[in-house]
C-alpha cells in the first residue's frame, strides 16, 4: 500500500516536471495564433533556447535565473523575426517556421561539438534546485508558473479589451484595421510572445529538468504544442489540461520503463505519451472553439 | 448649410499608383464642410474607393496633401484617421463576422481610448437619439446587410464621427432599408456631420447630396452645387461617362449574316428573381453591339445565359443557327469569351502558358497537353500579344493586371472565333493595353466576326460600337446608332423610369 502511494507521487511530481514545455509553448502559440500567426517554428525556438541557455550557464558562468533569462530572451527575438517576416514581409509562415526547425537542430549539433568535442551533449551538471511543492516533493517553481500563464493567457484573449483587440486580427485583419487596430503591430507582439514562451520552455527542459543540453532534446515537444493548440480549441485553459495530460502519460511510461528495464519496450512506451495526448485531447476537444478565421494568411492591402 | 471660411478635411493633388500599375488616382482635389452631404460621383473603377481609403488612413497617396480643419495630416493607419473624427463605412462593411455587434463596437471605440463602459453608455445614446434598433448580443455573421450598416453608422457615430463616408451604401440594402439610410442621413446632416457619399446612381446624387464631385478615370472632372444649373440626372450622367468621341473608329463596312440572336429571354439571377426581362437583340458578322448601362441591371445574368451558364426561364440564345444550352454549345458554334473578372478567369498559381493552354484549348477535344505546343502558346503571347513574363512557366499571378489580361485576351484570340462576347475587356488597365485591346476588338469585327461588348465605361462602348444598346431594369430601354448615342441620350435611358 504505502509502496503504491509512493508510485504515485512520484508519476504526479514527474507529470508536472514533464508538462511544463508543452504548456508554456501551447500557451504561447494560442495568443499568436488568435493573433493570426501560426509558428511552427517552436520546436527549433525550443531547441535553440535550451542549447542558448547551458552556453550561458556553463561557459558564460551565468546563474540559474540568466540562463533562463538567455533562454527567453533568445526564444524573443526568434519569435519577432518571425512575426516580422510574416507581417511585414508577408513571407509564408510555414516555410519561416521550416526553416526555424531545420536551422535549430543543425546549429545546436554543430554548437555542441565546437564548445564540447561531442555532437551529443554538453556536459551534465546540477538542474536548478525545486522550490514550489507538489505532493510533498519540492519541484521546479515553473510548475505553478505554466499553469498560471495558462490561465492569465485565457484571461487576456477573453476577458480584456485588448485581448477582443488582438483576437480581432486573427479573425479578421482587415476589419480589424478598419477599426482602428494596428494589425501589424499586434501580430508582431504576438508572434514575439510565442517565442519568448518557446525560448523559456526550451530553458525549462535543458537547466532545469535535464541539467544538460543533449543533441534533439526536446523530442518532439514543440509539435506536440502544435497540436496541443488546436486540439485545445485554442483556448489556454484546454491546453494546460492537454499539456498535464501529456506530462501524466510521459511521467507512466517513464516508471514503466524503470519498472521493466527492458530496453526493446522502451521506445514503445516512449512513444505512448504522444499518441495517448493526441487521441485524449481530440476526444475532449470543446466543439464550441474554432480556428481564428484569418490564420497563417498574410495580410495584404495593396 | 451656411458657406463656412474653412473645410472640415481637404485633399489636395492626390495621386495614387497601385503596386501593379494602375493609376487609380490623377491629382485629385477635395473639400468636404461641416453639416453638408458631399456626393462622390463616377462610374466603377473611376477611384471614388481609392480616395477615399486613402482619406481614411488605410492605404497611402503616391503623392498630394490632406488637411484636416487646415492642418495638414499624415495617417500612419487608419486609427489616426479615426481619431480626428473621420469614420468611413465599406462598401461591404468591415465588421469581425465572429465577434458580436457588441464586441465589434468595443473593438473600435477601444481605438479612441474610451474605457469599456464609457463606450457602452455612448453607444446607448447613439442608438436612443437616431431611433435604431440594434441587437448588441448577435454575431455579426447572423445579420443582414441592412443591420450590418446600422451597426456601422453606430459604431462611427458613438465614435464621435464629424465626418462619415458612405462607400455606395445603398448597394447591399433593400429599397426599403435605403429608405431609412436617406432619413438618417437627414439627421445627421442636422446635427452637422458631415457625409462624403460615394456612389454611381445618379438619382441618389440627386435626392441626398448638397454638393458633388464628380470622378473620371482618376481626375475631377466637375464640382456641382445643388441648385446650380447642371444638378440634374441627365447633365451628371453626361459628366459622369464622359464625352462623345469622333463617330469614325469602327469601318463601315458592309455587315455580314446575322451571328448571334437573343430572342424573348428571361433570365432569373442567383436569388431567384427575374434580372433579365425579355430582352431580343441580334449582333452580324462584323458588327460591334455595345451594351450600356449601370451595372448590376441584368448584365451579368445576360452574358451568363448567352454564354450557356445559366438557363433562362424563357426564350432562347442562338449562335449561328445553333441553339446555345452549355458552355460546349457556346464555344463550339464560334463563340469566345472575355470575362470580367479576371482573377476568376486565371489560375494564379498556375503558369502563364498553363492557363493560356486552359483557354485555348476550350473547344479541344484533345487528350494530351504537348509541352512543345505550351511553349509556342508563350511564344505567341509574347510575339503577338507584347505579353512581358518571365517565362512560360511563370505563376500568373506574378504579372501585372494588364498582362494578365493579355494571357486571357490573347490565348482567345489565337483560338478563332465568330463571336465575341467582351465584359469589361479594358478595366484596370493602363492606357497603352486599355487601347490594345481595344484595337484588337476593332480588328475582330473587321475581320467580320460579330462583337458584343458589354462595358461599364461609357466612352469604350462609344468608340468601339456600330449600335448601343442601355440596359436599365432587365430591360433594353433603348437601341441608339452610332451618332446619335450621345452621352446626354444615353444617361436619359441609363436613369431609366
Ligand atoms: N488593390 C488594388 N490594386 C490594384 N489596382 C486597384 C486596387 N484597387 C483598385 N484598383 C484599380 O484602381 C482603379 C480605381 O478603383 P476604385 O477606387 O475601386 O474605383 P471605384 O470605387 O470608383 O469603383 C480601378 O482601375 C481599379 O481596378
Ligand atoms: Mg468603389
Amino acid at each position: 500500500m504505502p509502496e503504491i502511494l509512493s508510485d504515485l507521487t512520484t508519476v504526479a511530481v514527474l507529470a508536472s516536471a514533464t508538462m511544463v514545455p508543452i504548456t508554456l509553448a501551447s500557451v504561447g502559440e494560442i495568443v499568436s495564433e488568435r493573433a493570426g500567426v501560426v509558428n511552427i517554428g517552436l520546436e527549433g525556438i525550443m531547441l535553440l533556447s535550451a542549447w542558448a541557455s547551458v552556453v550561458a550557464f556553463l561557459i558564460g558562468g551565468a546563474g540559474y535565473l540568466e540562463a533562463y533569462m538567455v533562454g527567453g530572451l533568445l526564444g524573443l527575438l526568434l519569435g519577432l523575426l518571425h512575426g516580422a517576416i510574416s507581417v511585414y514581409l508577408k513571407g509564408d509562415q510555414i516555410v519561416t517556421g521550416i526553416g526555424l526547425n531545420i536551422f535549430a537542430a543543425g546549429f545546436t549539433v554543430l554548437g555542441t561539438y565546437a564548445l564540447w568535442g561531442t555532437f551529443s551533449n554538453s556536459p551534465s551538471f546540477q538542474p536548478m534546485p525545486g522550490i514550489a511543492v507538489v505532493a510533498g516533493v519540492k519541484v521546479s517553481p515553473l510548475v505553478p508558473l505554466s499553469i498560471a500563464a495558462g490561465v492569465a493567457a485565457w484571461l487576456f484573449l477573453y476577458r480584456t479589451v485588448t485581448g477582443l483587440r488582438l483576437r480581432a486580427c486573427g479573425e479578421d485583419p482587415r476589419s480589424a484595421e478598419a477599426m482602428g487596430v494596428n494589425v501589424g503591430l499586434y501580430q508582431l507582439a504576438a508572434a514575439g510572445f510565442a517565442g519568448l514562451m518557446a525560448g523559456i520552455a526550451g530553458a525549462y527542459l535543458s537547466v532545469d529538468y535535464q541539467g544538460v543540453f543533449a543533441k534533439n532534446m526536446t523530442a518532439g515537444r514543440g509539435f506536440i504544442a502544435l497540436a496541443n493548440v488546436a486540439f485545445s480549441g485554442w483556448n489556454p485553459l484546454v491546453a494546460v489540461a492537454g499539456g498535464y495530460l501529456f506530462g501524466l502519460f510521459q511521467a507512466a511510461a517513464i516508471s514503466l520503463n524503470i519498472a521493466l528495464q527492458e530496453e526493446a519496450a522502451a521506445s514503445l512506451i516512449n512513444a505512448t505519451p504522444y499518441l495517448a495526448t493526441l487521441v485524449v485531447v481530440v476526444l475532449v476537444a470543446r466543439r464550441g472553439f474554432r480556428a481564428p478565421r484569418w490564420l497563417g494568411r498574410p495580410f495584404v492591402k495593396e | 448649410m451656411a458657406a463656412e471660411p474653412r473645410p472640415l478635411v481637404e485633399m489636395r493633388g492626390i495621386v495614387k499608383v497601385y503596386p501593379d500599375g494602375v493609376k487609380a488616382l490623377d491629382g485629385v482635389d477635395f473639400d468636404v464642410y461641416r453639416g453638408e452631404v458631399h456626393a462622390l460621383l463616377g462610374e466603377n473603377g473611376a477611384g471614388k474607393t481609392t480616395l477615399m481609403r486613402i482619406l481614411y488612413g488605410e492605404i497611402r497617396a503616391t503623392s498630394g496633401v490632406i488637411l484636416v480643419d487646415g492642418r495638414r495630416v499624415s495617417w500612419r493607419g487608419p486609427w489616426d484617421a479615426i481619431r480626428s473624427g473621420i469614420a468611413m463605412v465599406y462598401q461591404n462593411f468591415r465588421l469581425v463576422e465572429g465577434l458580436t455587434v457588441e464586441e465589434n463596437l468595443l473593438v473600435y471605440l477601444s481605438s479612441l481610448g474610451l474605457p469599456r463602459a464609457e463606450a457602452r453608455r455612448r453607444v446607448e445614446r447613439v442608438v436612443e437619439d437616431l431611433g435604431l434598433s440594434v441587437d448588441m448580443d448577435a454575431p455579426v455573421e447572423k445579420l443582414p446587410p441592412g443591420a450590418r450598416q446600422r451597426v456601422e453608422i453606430v459604431k462611427a457615430l458613438s465614435g464621435g464621427a464629424r465626418l462619415l463616408i458612405l462607400d455606395e451604401p445603398t448597394s447591399n440594402l433593400t429599397p426599403l432599408e435605403a429608405r431609412g439610410l436617406f432619413k438618417l442621413i437627414g439627421k445627421l446632416r442636422e446635427k452637422g456631420v458631415a457625409v462624403v457619399y460615394i456612389t454611381h446612381k445618379l438619382r441618389e446624387v440627386v435626392e441626398v447630396a448638397d454638393r458633388v464631385t464628380v470622378l473620371r478615370r482618376g481626375k475631377v472632372v466637375a464640382r456641382v452645387s445643388r441648385g446650380s444649373e447642371g444638378f440634374n440626372e441627365e447633365r451628371l450622367a453626361a459628366l459622369m461617362v464622359g464625352e462623345v468621341p469622333r463617330p469614325s473608329s469602327p469601318a463601315s463596312r458592309p455587315l455580314g449574316g446575322e451571328v448571334l440572336a437573343v430572342k424573348d429571354l428571361y433570365v432569373a439571377g442567383d436569388d431567384g428573381s427575374v434580372r433579365v426581362k425579355g430582352v431580343t437583340f441580334t449582333v452580324r458578322g462584323g458588327e460591334v453591339l455595345g451594351i450600356a448601362g449601370v451595372a448590376g441591371n441584368g448584365q451579368e445574368e445576360l452574358v451568363e445565359a448567352i454564354i450557356g451558364l445559366r438557363a433562362p426561364l424563357r426564350g432562347y440564345v442562338e449562335v449561328l443557327g445553333r441553339r446555345v444550352r452549355s458552355p460546349r454549345d457556346f464555344y463550339e458554334a464560334g463563340g469566345a469569351f472575355i470575362p470580367g473578372d479576371r482573377a476568376k478567369a486565371l489560375s494564379p498559381e498556375l503558369s502563364v502558358a498553363e492557363n493560356a493552354a486552359f483557354i485555348y484549348y476550350t473547344a479541344s477535344r484533345a487528350l494530351l497537353l504537348r509541352p512543345s505546343r505550351l511553349a509556342s502558346l508563350f511564344d505567341k503571347l509574347v510575339r503577338s500579344f507584347g505579353l512581358k513574363a518571365g517565362g512560360p512557366s511563370t505563376p500568373v499571378s506574378s504579372l501585372s493586371g494588364g498582362n494578365q489580361q493579355k494571357v486571357l485576351v490573347g490565348a482567345e484570340f489565337m483560338r478563332g472565333f465568330k463571336l465575341l462576347v467582351a465584359v469589361n475587356p479594358t478595366q484596370g488597365l493602363d492606357v497603352a493595353t486599355a487601347a490594345f485591346v481595344r484595337r484588337l476588338i476593332v480588328e475582330a469585327a473587321s475581320r467580320g466576326s460579330a462583337v458584343l461588348l458589354i462595358s461599364s465605361d461609357l466612352d469604350e462602348v462609344l468608340e468601339l460600337s456600330h449600335r448601343v444598346a442601355v440596359m436599365s431594369s432587365g430591360r433594353i430601354a433603348g437601341v441608339l446608332a452610332r451618332g446619335e448615342a450621345t452621352p446626354e441620350r444615353l444617361g436619359v435611358l441609363m436613369g431609366g423610369s
